[in-house]
């Protein structure tokens, strides 16, 4: 086609754009090597010498080094730095070594686990030694998984095929766990919350076995960059770890740019839609077949933004050329997009935050991120999507208007000079604790005076005993039950069950298309609703709640449909107290219910509201820890009760996203509701909580740091532009000037706000 | 606060695997309000009671019981007397074959199974009962070791690898895939302390079982088997599902009393078996003498056409068709198509053909073969069209059918016909 424009052209014209609020350019960097480590097997030299590896970065070799000493390490690397080798060469120079040694490695999703099986194949086909590496996973062949379990030299799995197919059936592996000299956790970064909580469960359990097999394997992690590496992977494997990160790749020159959409609503500070930039944005490229990658943060927003690029470009490119990519797309179909987009058949790809992780798409030239993604972990992350070696690329983060984004685009040091976001799990999480000690003990029965890798059960283990599950005999507690414990426990839902999406679209042909959790069905799958699936339009035909099961039918309508969940609370024990200036902060166990109440449809191009509808269903209950910040008495005088409302939504509007960028978490851990007479205290109350049960330690983090939270909040609000309050800061859109929700929550802010 | 109470206050979210214990209590009570009272018993006297006698191994302990059930009813007769046939048969015959005890005496077979705690196949899934019968001279004996609790698990197996010989065979029900992998990853458990588990044979019935009946009974369940095919009837049964719930109240309580039923069931359960492998075995070596039906050796010859035992496989397609009251299409396709394999196309055609006289719906393969074989033996392709269109109007007729495989079916046989009508016009 003739006026073809090139990527540095399209960045030519986009600085000349009066949106872009912040212009950073990273400088191309060179690599950073050493040579091969002299005691390095010849064959492996050998085997990376035909893949052009001549020497090795600095943090590969430090990492080499370091594990070779027995250290445990965590490599942390950005996307495209040459992280597998970190692992790889300790582990095949060790079996080069000691054969008859074992290695085991941990990927958060099944894919990743096939790529990075390929790829050590090929080393050692190059190397021709006879090392047996297999990948070990739901997609494992019965026949196959014998062999894997007797001869895997280097078994590649995921946490939640360890937690139950492999830790309960230890016995069938006894050779593996005998010889297992190393354990490789990839991806860390992603083993945080909920999950991460979880996983080191797992981890501790899979100690324990390795234990009593008398193994005492060496980790090798690798991480994202984060703010605390060292800390997460060192709880998570309950081991001191030496962090690694002199970073020797080469890098190419890559713009990272904040593009503000223009302010439509002078008085309301109101801006135009951050998805109808992005799709203009993203458009611009794809017309021009430059392979673009677009991020946004839910399922929703993925197939909106899907379908509207679609159309934008159908004249330059195919309609199949542009994908989507999110949970709840079945693997077959997420493998077939991942393969299309390394080939370069699919040219732009809609994206939830599932691309973050290293699955193998190939390096893409541009990406877009619709909002900033909550954390700048994750942006970076995102970012590196984005990125040859050499070439030069182009990162836009395009800004809605929540307060968070605002904040960001006031402060753009703050997310290019400001250290990343710490990533936490709270191991000791009653709930996760009981459930994995269940596992534990089901594996292997536990002696009177035994610890769960330092911590003392004891009393956990008579509870298990009085709820008869397990059997307390001759100073052992066995299992002793009907039940296996690991099906009933998923590593990665805070509700253990999910709904299965029913497409009955064709009478005769019913098909499952995907799958969602209880919490997010409530909202997502009701009765009506309507859901987005590969840029396909469905309604909800029937939720059945008690089977866990949505029938839905493809239709063709203008809107989409947003339902609201009322939130009531209860304090049930208070741990912690202490004063927030003129005011007060307590910490302690909460019981949260949770109801869906109604939806509204929204018209797809003008985003109006046409219409609602009520949700029937159960009322859903949640134990957790949370926060509750109590304002004195005398705060409000004789300001009227919606008044007062107004005010505390915007407190906690304002108190949630800015918590969020301090503790790392998505916005949907951590809730926040405002209550104006809270049943425990019957003052004006604003809660955080964390949305799962028995918390995972996020409004504890918050409780500690409150004062710097509020600091933030207050420079935040302070510095936004608009006059009594916006979507942007105090997220009241249209409130009346009478109320003055910006000032007040303002006041209240230095009223809790202390300065050294 | 303690944690105690804050498992207490969370309990709704903790998941619980208890289930209705109440019912297995229940049961049991009725069946022993008879009985004296026995806490009054030490753990022995009652384990006595139940036919269990004490052994020691390193100081732990663990119980055995040992019956001889003689050979007196008509039934035990005749089991001896095949027993000792298919020993002479399996020495010179056929010895390859999955039911064969090639070279080992009756008594050398142990007939297996075992009660567990739960259903998984995972660690924590515990043996707690063992039984087995040998046909001895003096009767069927039948042994059982019991754990007393899982703290002596090593003397509980070593119990039973003692009493057990590397020459044995072991005769199980589902025992591939269930019981043996379960000894095996207890035995992993203790495997320093004892000795190491002995490879040897095993016949798993389930399979054979499988291949006879899955066509005419509801499941192949050994309750189902047994009472449909042995006419075996049992009273007062103890459902083998309700073991784990009984052995936690024993442990609980302490009472041997509880497991009274589920020992019974399972001493029923492994002399079933030899009966069970005595009726299958029959029916296939020596079915000219027993009341094997037509079904049955349709289904035997199928068995022995993929172990590649093609005169066996012939003779039972043949007995199916002589012992079927009614005309038996699908069994002449088997016996043409097995011919066809072998080479006798002469024979395979007439067989074919035959096929399809017996009913109005013959299997749509066999109009599909008769065209392969008239294209590429006969090189008739006016013939071979022929039986090509009449699959495919048969095709049309037959209602039973999945839409893919009708898909694929159509596709096959349009494929076919445009192939044949063109080497036709040539």
């Amino acid at each position: 086609m003739f006026g073809k424009k090139t990527l540095a052209e399209l960045i030519k014209e986009l600085k000349k754009d009066s949106q872009v609020t912040h212009w950073h350019e990273i400088p191309e960097k060179e690599a950073k090597t050493v040579e091969m480590p002299h005691e390095l097997d010849n064959r492996i030299k050998r085997a990376l010498e035909k893949r052009s590896i001549k020497q090795l970065y600095t943090h590969q070799k430090s990492a080499y080094d370091t594990v070779m000493r027995g250290e445990n390490v965590v490599a942390v690397t950005p996307t495209a730095s040459g992280k597998t080798l970190c692992y790889n060469l300790p582990v095949l120079q060790k079996h080069m070594n000691h054969p008859a040694g074992r290695a085991l490695y941990i990927f958060p999703t099944k894919a990743l686990a096939q790529d990075q099986k390929a790829e050590l194949n090929e080393i050692i086909d190059e190397m021709e030694v006879n090392i047996n590496s297999y990948t070990y996973d739901g997609d494992t062949p019965a026949n196959i998984r014998q062999v894997v379990r007797k001869a895997g030299h280097v078994v590649i799995t995921n946490p939640d095929m360890l937690h139950a197919a492999i830790l309960p059936h230890h016995t069938k592996w006894i050779s593996l766990f005998e010889n297992l000299e190393t354990i490789v956790i990839d991806e860390l970064h992603t083993y945080r919350g909920v999950f991460g909580s979880h996983v080191a469960n797992v981890i501790r359990r899979l100690k324990r076995i390795c234990a009593y097999y008398g193994s005492n394997p060496t980790f090798i992690c690798t991480s994202a960059t984060i703010a605390n590496p060292e800390e997460l992977s060192s709880e998570l494997i309950g081991e001191p770890v030496r962090l690694i990160d002199n970073n020797g790749a080469p890098k190419g020159k890559k713009h990272f740019v904040f593009y503000n959409p223009p302010i439509v609503h002078k008085q309301l500070n109101i801006r135009k839609n951050g998805t109808k930039v992005v799709n203009e944005l993203a458009s611009r490229f794809l017309k021009e077949k430059i392979q673009t990658i677009v991020f946004a943060r839910s399922r929703v927003r993925v197939e909106i933004i899907l379908s509207h690029l679609q159309e934008l470009v159908k004249n330059e490119i195919n309609r199949q050329s542009i994908r989507g990519y999110r949970g709840g797309y079945l693997p077959k179909q997420r493998r077939e997009i991942e393969r299309s987009l390394r080939s370069g058949e699919t040219i732009g790809v809609v994206s939830t935050n599932a691309l973050e992780l290293g699955v193998d798409i190939g390096q893409l030239q541009v990406c877009v991120m619709n909002g900033y993604p909550g954390s700048i972990a994750s942006s970076w992350q995102q970012a590196g999507r984005a990125g040859r070696r050499k070439d030069e690329s182009l990162v836009i983060m395009v800004a809605n208007s929540s307060p968070l984004d605002q904040y960001l685009f006031q402060h753009p040091e703050f997310f290019f000079e400001g250290s990343p976001e710490t990533a936490r799990i709270n191991k000791d999480n009653l709930i996760i604790l009981v459930d994995h000690l269940k596992c534990a003990a089901y594996e292997l029965p536990f002696h009177r005076g035994d610890t769960f890798d330092g911590v003392d059960v004891e009393e956990i283990l008579e509870y298990l005993t009085e709820e008869r599950v397990l059997h307390d005999n001759n100073d052992k507690w066995f299992w002793m039950n009907d039940a296996f414990p690991a099906h009933n426990i998923s590593l990665r839902s805070a509700a253990q069950e999910n709904v299965v999406i029913i497409d009955q679209s064709a009478v005769e042909n019913h098909r499952v298309i995907g799958e969602m959790d209880t919490f997010s069905a409530m909202t997502l799958l009701h009765d009506e609703a309507i859901y987005l699936h590969e840029g396909t339009q469905y309604q909800v035909e029937y939720l059945d709640w008690d089977e866990k099961k949505a029938f839905v039918r493809e239709v063709d309508v203008e809107y989409f449909t947003d339902a609201n969940l009322a939130v009531k609370l209860k304090v049930l024990e208070i741990d912690k107290d202490k004063a927030a200036g003129m005011h007060n902060v307590q910490y302690g166990d909460v019981m949260v219910t949770a109801m869906a109440t109604i939806f509204k449809k929204i018209k797809l191009e003008t985003f109006e509201n046409i219409g609602s509808g009520p949700i029937h269903l159960p009322e859903q209950e949640l134990h957790s820890n949370g926060l509750a910040l109590t304002f004195a008495e005398s705060t409000f005088a004789n300001e009227k009760d919606d008044v007062i409302e107004q005010v505390l939504m915007g407190m906690a509007h304002v108190i949630q996203h800015v918590s969020c960028v301090h503790v790392m978490c998505d916005r949907n851990d951590l809730h926040a509701v405002p209550e104006v007479k809270a049943i425990h205290s019957q003052q004006p109350t604003v809660f955080l909580y964390d949305r799962y049960p028995g918390g995972i330690g996020l409004s504890e983090s918050v409780y500690t740091q409150i004062n710097e939270i509020i600091r933030e909040c207050l420079d935040f609000v302070w510095n936004c532009s608009c006059d009594g309050g916006c979507p942007s800061c105090v997220g009241v859109a249209g409130a009346g000037p009478e109320t003055q929700v910006k000032k007040w929550v303002l006041k209240l802010l230095s009223q809790i706000a202390t300065y050294e | 606060m303690s944690i105690k109470s804050k498992l207490i206050r969370m309990k709704k979210h903790l998941q619980t695997e208890t289930n209705d214990k109440k019912e297995s209590t229940e049961l049991e009570k009725d069946s022993s309000s008879d009985e004296i009272p026995h806490e009054t018993l030490s753990l022995e006297d009652s384990f006595s009671k139940l036919g269990f006698v004490p052994f020691y191994f390193d100081g732990e302990r663990s119980y055995r019981k040992r019956v001889v059930y003689t050979y007196d009813q008509k039934r035990d007769k005749a089991l001896l007397r095949s027993m000792t046939k298919l020993k002479d048969f399996w020495s010179s015959d056929l010895t390859t074959h999955p039911l064969s005890f090639h070279g080992k005496s009756t008594d050398r077979l142990l007939f297996f199974d075992t009660e567990t705690t739960g259903l998984s196949t995972g660690a924590g899934n515990v043996i707690f009962l063992i039984g087995y019968a040998r046909l001895k001279a003096e009767g069927i004996e039948v042994t059982q070791h019991l754990l007393e609790s899982p703290s002596n698990e090593a003397a509980f197996l070593s119990g039973f690898l003692e009493d057990f010989a590397e020459d044995d065979y072991l005769v199980t029900y589902n025992g591939k895939s269930f019981d043996w992998p379960q000894v095996k990853s207890r035995h992993a458990f203790i495997r320093k302390e004892l000795p190491k588990l002995p490879e040897f044979g095993h016949i798993d019935l389930l399979h054979s079982a499988r291949r006879l009946w899955k066509h005419e009974l509801p499941s192949c369940r050994l309750s189902i088997v047994e009472e449909e095919k042995l006419h075996i009837s049992r009273e007062n049964d103890t459902p083998g599902s309700l073991a784990p719930l009984l052995y936690f109240d024993y442990l609980h309580e302490k009472d041997p009393h509880h497991l009274a039923g589920i020992i019974k069931h399972n001493d029923q359960d492994v002399r079933s078996l030899a009966y069970l492998y005595e009726q299958i075995a029959m029916k296939i070596i020596f079915s000219s003498n027993g009341n094997t039906t037509s079904m049955e050796h349709y289904y035997i010859g199928d068995w022995f056409e993929k172990l590649g035992n093609y005169e066996w496989a012939f003779y039972h397609y043949e007995q199916s068709i002589e012992r079927s009251s009614r005309p038996f299409s699908q069994a002449y396709y088997r016996l043409g198509l097995l011919n066809k394999k072998l080479g006798n196309k002469q024979e395979a055609i007439r067989l074919l053909s035959t096929s399809l006289h017996q009913t109005t719906f013959p299997p749509l393969e066999a109009w599909i073969e008769l065209s392969k074989l008239a294209e590429h033996y006969e090189k008739d392709m006016e013939k071979a069209i022929y039986y090509a269109k009449e699959a495919s109007s048969q095709l049309k007729k037959t209602k039973r059918m999945t839409q893919t495989i009708r898909k694929r079916q159509e596709a096959n046989l349009n494929k076919r016909l445009n192939r044949l009508e063109q080497k036709f016009r040539k």
